[in-house]
């Protein structure tokens, strides 16, 4: 678990860093949506330039962006190698059964395996530059919307907040409920699969009580310091949507122009 | 005289099949300034004597009196601001995700002004000297830290009472001896009320008077240098006693003559200093 | 059963960007049937040491031989569980660690997993809760029933169903009141002294390490910086302050009469000898005033 890298915050002072959460958060979900305009070499020049350039002025090294891949990476190749034996077009190289292996066949598949890491770099970009507090205000200021319609916007956020406080330290209790039980002769991840069942029961039993216990200490430590529903509630954070902010929405206005008058 | 809290006949238990109750004729009386410590073994009923107090739990029968005002369902959100409490486990009790953002908790929950709240959270983690963690998450604090957030927690929303409900029972040695040193200097120095709830000697010894509960009932209730001179009475009962006591106990056993009133560390040591090398 | 540990060396997530030493280069024996005391702060190692004894890390670099299994980078996991039969692990609140419907089933559960037949293990079972002084009535009960005290009796039961030679214990007292420490530590000490039990503990109650333990030692940052007897590490109240180490409070208290000009013939460890002492020396000092 401790090698997992996406969502995991890196301090820094980089300009990226001191975006808005808001910006941050729905110009990565647009990035996602314009990355499919691209549809030739250009355009994805273009883009990969573009987060080459995000990546640098994040002061955050190149490999934290790599490892954030190799998770995906069988999925990644799977759907590459999919496009390369099955697209048609084009220059015939190879061909063998339902197999053909095409210019444009390859061509898709480096467009197609591009298309991933940008999407990728991009959402690492924003878990490693935003600390997931930023994430989840940011969410609750985009949604807020959607309060008038009766969504309790507020309450979601805090539970959000909450979970996300206890991810660290819930895995840590993982971690020593995991190893009281292995010193109890208990293998994880060993033998067949209902072997494997059956292991997991001494983990989560006392995983779930130790859950319910935190979460009944939590709620009278909130009651004793006044929580009684977010009505009336003022906020401690502020987000500011600052000068930088803005000129990143107009590079994206910028980029989303390019990207249509360079497609095919 | 009306003290800022006053409990009388105080009774509840956990659940309706229980046939004991848990707090049994509790009759209470603390003074505005006070520092009153409660000890008890596990068990005993210590904690559940705290949550009356704030309202936590719902007693079958008796009256609590928070600085006059009586708590009842409509006053409890009012009395909970003239309370704060610091609870045992310092990672169940922080709830924002940074420590400014915990400390400020409290103050959201009231409604407090964003500039306001901002000052008040700097002053508070100035005092228990966090001030340059503010950024920081939970988990890369010890839990002595956790704890001083928790009291800052408290400092910010400016109540009249504070209890420290074992607070300082998880912790390593140096964040227990932080923590006992926070709360002297927020009794003696801000001027809180304060209920310390403890089975710490130490912190208990330096209190102004303790209580002592065991099975629900308030069994003694003195100056705690009156208490510990029970000395085996205490130990009995599951408790400890502070070292020149216990080193008392021992001494006699040798059948060496030593004054009966209680002596701190500094005089037991000054007495023993005189015996040994007098003329 | 001894350990034998050679130039034992940790690192955390070792190759990505948030690797961390935890250990260097430490090295030392246990003998059998000892009682060794771990003492240093937070973070120091201690934790990172005992994970070690009982295979739920393996080192970095250097060996280890704990009851005759030796244990090097390369050991295959398979082999772990070898190790594990022999040194019985008391976690710190080791409550947390029970799961089973009846409080019989939870100390059988260890056994069972080594092997042992269900009957065999609930014989077991029934013996080791008679030993951390369960009452028979509980055995039936669910564990989470049962009161904070009563439920870590359980799960220390549950270790000991395994038949250990060696006990790691890391803080077993914390979060008990007075009387339960006292009781837990004096439990320790009949189950070393009549099963000749080698026992681990790791603590910050430097009392418990003067009352209980004849070997300790000291851990800083990753490195051992002590490997000595607690007469020898309390004897220096200047070193363990410099290490932000406490005294036992009989130690810091006789410190405090030596320095007024109490002669001492060794800054005692316990109340015992300290109050043995003192009789002494209030003795002496009375029979000069008679004679």
């Amino acid at each position: 678990m401790d090698k997992m890298l996406l969502g995991r915050y890196i301090n820094g002072d980089s300009l990226i860093h001191r975006m808005d959460p808001r910006g941050k958060l729905f110009l990565s979900f647009y990035f996602i949506v314009i990355v499919f305009l691209c549809n030739n070499w250009e355009t994805y020049v273009l883009m990969t330039a573009m987060v080459m350039l995000f990546v640098k002025l994040s002061d955050i090294s190149l490999g934290f962006f790599i490892k954030g891949v190799r998770p995906l990476i069988w999925l990644i190749l799977f759907t590459v190698l999919l496009q390369i034996f099955f697209s048609s077009g084009g220059h015939v190289y190879w061909h063998w059964g339902p197999f053909t292996v095409t210019d444009s066949g390859m061509t898709n598949g480096v467009f197609v395996f591009c298309r991933f890491v940008l999407i990728i770099f991009m959402s690492t970009l924003l878990t490693l530059t935003t600390t997931p507090i930023e994430i989840s205000d940011g969410l609750e200021l985009l949604l807020k919307p959607l309060t008038k319609i009766k969504v309790p916007v507020y309450e979601i956020a805090l539970m959000l907040s909450i979970a996300l406080r206890f991810v660290p330290t819930l895995m840590d209790e993982t971690t020593k409920i995991m190893n009281a039980q292995r010193a109890r002769g208990v293998n994880f991840g060993e033998g067949n699969l209902i072997k494997q069942i059956k292991s997991v029961i001494p983990l989560l039993i006392p995983l779930f009580v130790s859950s319910f216990n935190r979460a009944e200490d939590l709620a009278t430590a909130m009651e004793a310091r006044g929580y009684h529903g977010g009505e009336g509630r003022t906020k401690y954070r502020k987000q500011e949507w600052k000068r930088n902010d803005t000129i990143a929405v107009i590079l994206f206005v910028v980029l989303t122009i390019a990207l249509v008058v360079l497609r095919k | 005289m009306n003290g800022i809290i006053d409990i009388k006949d105080l009774c509840f238990r956990y659940s309706q099949e229980n046939e004991k109750l848990d707090l049994s004729h509790i009759d209470l009386h603390v003074n505005e300034g006070e520092w009153l410590a409660i000890i008890g073994h596990n068990g005993s009923g210590k904690s559940t004597l705290a949550k009356a107090i704030d309202g936590l739990i719902e007693p079958e029968a008796g009256e609590v009196f928070i600085d006059g005002e009586k708590l009842t369902d409509k006053s409890l959100w009012n009395i909970r601001k003239k309370i704060g409490m610091v609870f045992q486990n310092p990672d169940n009790q922080f709830v924002g995700a940074d420590v400014e953002g915990d400390v400020a908790f409290g103050l959201e929950n009231q409604g407090i002004e964003r500039e306001e709240m901002h000052a008040r959270v700097k002053k508070a983690l100035e005092v228990v000297d966090m001030q340059n963690f503010a950024k920081h998450e939970p988990v890369r604090l010890s839990g002595g830290q956790k704890q001083r957030v928790a009291i800052a927690g408290v400092l910010a929303l400016r109540p009249k009472i504070v209890i420290f409900d074992e607070s300082t029972s998880m912790l390593d040695p140096e964040g227990r001896l932080q923590i006992i040193s926070l709360i002297r200097q927020m009794n003696q120095i801000e001027g809180f009320t304060v209920i310390s709830i403890t089975h710490d000697i130490d912190e208990a010894s330096l209190a102004d008077r303790v209580i002592v509960i065991d099975d629900g009932q308030i069994i003694d209730d003195s100056l705690p240098e009156k208490l510990f001179q029970k000395g085996e009475q205490l130990i009995d009962i599951g408790l400890d006693v502070p070292y020149p006591q216990r080193l008392k106990l021992e001494l006699k056993k040798r059948g060496i003559q030593i004054p009966a009133e209680y002596m701190d560390e500094e005089s037991m040591v000054n007495w023993l200093c005189r015996s040994i090398l007098k003329n | 059963m001894s350990i034998h540990i050679e130039k034992l060396n940790y690192v955390y997530q070792s190759g990505t960007p948030f690797s961390h030493r935890a250990l260097t280069d430490v090295s030392l024996d246990i003998a059998d049937g000892s009682y060794t005391a771990i003492i240093g702060h937070t973070g120091s190692g201690k934790s990172t040491l005992l994970q070690h004894l009982n295979g739920l890390l393996k080192p970095t670099a250097g060996t280890l031989t704990v009851a005759g299994n030796k244990i090097t980078p390369e050991t295959k996991n398979k082999e772990l569980n070898e190790l594990r039969r022999h040194v019985g692990f008391i976690f710190q609140f080791p409550e947390a660690q029970l799961f089973e419907e009846t409080v019989l089933k939870d100390i059988a559960f260890a056994p069972k997993n080594f092997g042992k037949s269900d009957e065999e293990a609930e014989d077991l079972a029934a013996k080791m809760a008679e030993l951390v002084g369960l009452p028979a009535s509980v055995l039936q009960n669910s564990p989470f029933e049962l009161s904070g005290g009563q439920m870590r009796r359980v799960a220390i039961a549950g270790v000991l169903a395994m038949e250990p030679q060696i006990l790691v214990l890391d803080e077993p007292t914390a979060g008990l009141d007075p009387k339960g420490r006292l009781e837990m530590m004096e439990m320790f000490e009949r189950l070393h002294q009549q099963q000749n039990l080698t026992i681990i503990l790791v603590t910050h109650q430097m009392n418990d390490v003067a009352n209980y333990a004849d070997h300790v030692l000291v851990m800083e940052e990753g490195r051992l910086i002590a490997d000595s007897t607690p007469q020898e590490v309390f004897s220096d109240p200047k070193w363990l302050k410099g290490h932000h180490l406490g005294l036992p409070q009989t130690t810091a208290f006789a410190a405090k009469l030596a320095d007024k000009g109490v002669p001492f013939k060794n800054l005692p460890l316990t109340e015992e000898q300290l109050a043995a002492q003192l009789a002494e020396l209030l003795a002496g000092k009375g029979d000069e005033q008679h004679g």
